[in-house]
């Protein structure tokens, strides 16, 4: 997965982890195996700090517990679906509580 | 893979030899360290570890796949694993350390394990940071398959194996325990290890303290393991494989006739009968005595449970235990020695400091005389449990007849009241003296008139007499059971005992060590007492011996000065005289952990 200009995002939204015990394992999960699934580059941010969604222990290391602040940037063939599902997700509070 | 043969050396530490395919265990912190050196090595091992990696994924897939709908909460844990597999961290980061650093499969796979550690131990979360469990637990899976053992049996092999490792755990060597190992070979430990211990159990050859095994054996390579010498030897030749199956198959010779005449009598070929007994230290150790054909018990060590707790033993305590031991052995003998420690073992730092040279501080007997109560109940239960069987009594560490007389007189009144309680006990009760201290040899036929048995501790006589400390390593090869102090002091004790016709046991190390025995003999000990693991051995060595010969060889090394001199004869002697107790017995006697 080779990242390309950072300027060239289709999407780049707001994201704010709302469930009780935060990015923990089950969500991140989810979040690594969604992303996964589609032909997009999917980046998480939190602090200037950038993870590959693909990437669990990445995602698990970005150290994000409830009320944390993330942005999410996709592009590639399917970068609209692919940030429509992971911010499903999270809108879903990941059906956690 | 055909590699050159090697020879490497360690330290003996369970007797036996035995051939077979090296298994090399790589495990977290003993992971071993091979570097890759060729272009072609780095592919082999990129496609091993990928390999791996296929098998893991296949395992954790089958292990979802055959979980029950109810069990979302595993399936879930699975699943994440199937995750953390593939992540770049440990996938990727693993391929890349064997690329770019050389290194092989485990190595690599172990670093990049630490890092992510490292990353995980940043989080501030607790709930994330504690999912470095699920990391670790993937790890282990993925090494196992690399190691070629599968992660729930973890030893499980396709064909008896040896192992290889720097270090062996219990929990490692209790799964090993329902395999068929053929043998160990560790980088650390000592005789007394672990390691060494459970070898013992399972009668399988052991070599530790093999400096870097794991990095000069690979998994797959043909060794020799020699538990008798240290030797172990890699991809042997030809002929190096015929001389050690006939060495072999001497040694299964030797043993077997070894333990065959365990329950045989320890009488010299030309009809002179000793007595070969046990040290044992609890009541559990009675089964061994009597495995190994023990006479009796020379030495039962009584400290255990005084130590085992905050506490003095109450009488009754001690009584349960002393009766298992008497019962269990009876009609043979059971010899009890007293408290052999010092108060600042047990009792209240305030009463008792640690002592600047406790060797020669208030201990044993002198403790004992000092502290009646404790002494008194100790005795009371001896005297109680006498009357269920045989037993002897004797006190460690007399130094003076006033001691002995002091002890004796404490025994009489423990039995006066003993006879009013209408408690049964056996009036007879040999008492012994051990003789452990210079004073005690020389002040022996003294000792004769209110002892009915001498037992010499050689462990304390020998570092007494030659003032070495064994456990200080600057001094101790100066340890020398065959000196000719140590010699003349065993003579002057069986001397005054003859005179007064009582007898003499020895309970050392040195009692048990094949090599001495003749010596011993010659000289006269009538009993020897020792860890019954070395009992068959001993009987074997005595049955061959003849009193004539092994009095002449006593002789012959009395009458040399030098401690050297004795130790170059009695050790060409024997050799010449028993090459197979020598090469074989010896080891099978003294490798022993005690």
């Amino acid at each position: 997965m080779t990242r390309q200009e950072p300027n060239l995002w289709t999407v780049e939204k707001e994201l704010w982890v709302e469930n009780r015990l935060g990015l923990h394992a089950r969500p991140a999960a989810k979040i690594a195996t969604a992303a996964q699934q589609f032909d997009a580059d999917i980046i998480l941010e939190k602090d200037s700090q950038e993870v590959n969604a693909r990437d669990l222990l990445d995602v698990l290391a970005l150290d994000c517990p409830q009320g944390t602040r993330l942005v999410l940037r996709t592009r590639g063939p399917q970068a609209r679906e692919a940030a429509r599902f992971i911010t499903s997700l999270f809108a879903r509070k990941f059906e956690e509580i | 893979m055909t590699r050159k043969n090697h020879l490497l050396e360690g330290i003996p530490a369970s007797p036996g030899i035995v051939m077979g395919p090296a298994h090399v265990l790589t495990q977290e912190g003993q992971v071993s360290t091979r570097l890759l050196y060729t272009d072609q090595e780095v592919a082999e091992e990129l496609k091993r570890f990928n390999r791996a990696v296929d098998q893991t994924e296949e395992e954790l897939a089958r292990l979802r796949q055959e979980i029950a709908d109810d069990l979302r909460d595993h399936a879930h844990i699975l699943e994440l694993h199937l995750l953390i597999l593939r992540d770049r961290m440990l996938l990727l980061e693993t391929q890349k350390l064997i690329r770019e650093q050389n290194y092989n499969a485990e190595r690599a796979l172990y670093q990049a394990f630490l890092k992510i550690k490292e990353v995980f131990q940043r989080i501030g979360d607790k709930h994330i940071r504690g999912r470095i469990q699920d990391v670790e637990a993937v790890y282990h899976r993925l090494l196992g398959h690399l190691t070629g053992r599968g992660n729930s049996k973890t030893f499980e092999f396709s064909e008896p194996m040896i192992i290889v490792a720097r270090d062996l755990s219990p929990t490692e060597t209790t799964q090993m325990s329902n395999t068929e190992v053929l043998g160990f070979i560790t980088e650390r430990g000592g005789k007394t290890s672990h390691t060494a211990i459970i070898a013992h159990s399972l009668e399988i050859p052991a070599v530790v303290g093999l400096d870097n095994a794991t990095l000069e054996i690979e998994s797959g390579d043909e060794v020799i393991i020699n538990g008798l010498t240290g030797r172990v030897i890699v991809n042997p030749d030809e002929a190096m494989r015929r001389s050690y199956q006939v060495r072999k198959e001497e040694f299964e010779t030797f043993k077997g006739e070894v333990a065959q005449g365990s329950s045989l009598a320890a009488v010299t070929s030309d009809g002179y009968a000793n007595r070969v007994l046990a040290n044992i230290e609890m009541p559990e150790e009675v089964s061994l005595a009597q495995k190994y054909g023990a006479d009796g018990v020379g030495l039962y060590r009584t400290e255990f449970l005084y130590l085992r707790q905050r506490q003095l033993p109450t009488e009754e305590d001690l009584f349960q235990d002393y009766y298992k031991v008497v019962e269990a052995m009876a009609p043979r003998e059971v010899t009890i020695r007293t408290l052999d420690i010092g108060g600042d073992k047990f009792l209240s730092p305030l009463e008792y400091a640690p002592e600047m040279n406790p060797a020669l501080g208030l201990r044993a007997i002198r403790f004992c005389l000092r502290e009646q109560k404790i002494f008194r109940t100790q005795v009371k239960a001896i005297l109680r449990a006498s009357a269920f069987g045989k037993v002897r009594v004797m006190f460690p560490l007399v130094s003076s007849p006033r001691e002995l007389h002091e002890a004796r007189l404490l025994l009489e009144s423990v039995k006066g009241e003993l006879a009013r309680e209408n408690i049964p006990f056996d009036p007879q009760l040999p008492v012994g003296a051990m003789i452990e201290v210079p004073a005690a040899v020389t002040l022996a036929d003294l000792l004769t008139q209110e002892a009915d048995f001498f037992s010499i501790g050689t462990n304390d006589l020998i570092q007494y007499a030659l003032a070495i400390d064994r456990s200080n390593k600057s001094v101790a090869d100066m340890y020398e059971p065959l000196h000719p102090a140590v010699m003349r002091m065993v003579r002057q004790v069986v001397q005054v005992s003859r005179k007064a016709g009582i007898r003499v046991a020895m309970c050392g190390e040195m009692a048990g060590d094949p090599l001495y025995i003749p010596v011993l003999l010659g000289l006269g000990v009538d009993e020897l007492s020792m860890n019954p693991t070395s009992i068959p051995v001993v009987k074997k060595v005595i049955r061959m011996t003849s009193l004539s010969e092994a009095r002449r060889i006593a002789r012959q090394a009395l009458d040399l000065p030098t401690v050297e001199e004795v130790n170059e004869y009695v050790s060409s002697e024997m050799d010449h005289r028993f090459p197979d107790i020598f090469r074989f017995g010896r080891p099978l006697a003294t490798n022993r952990v005690s």
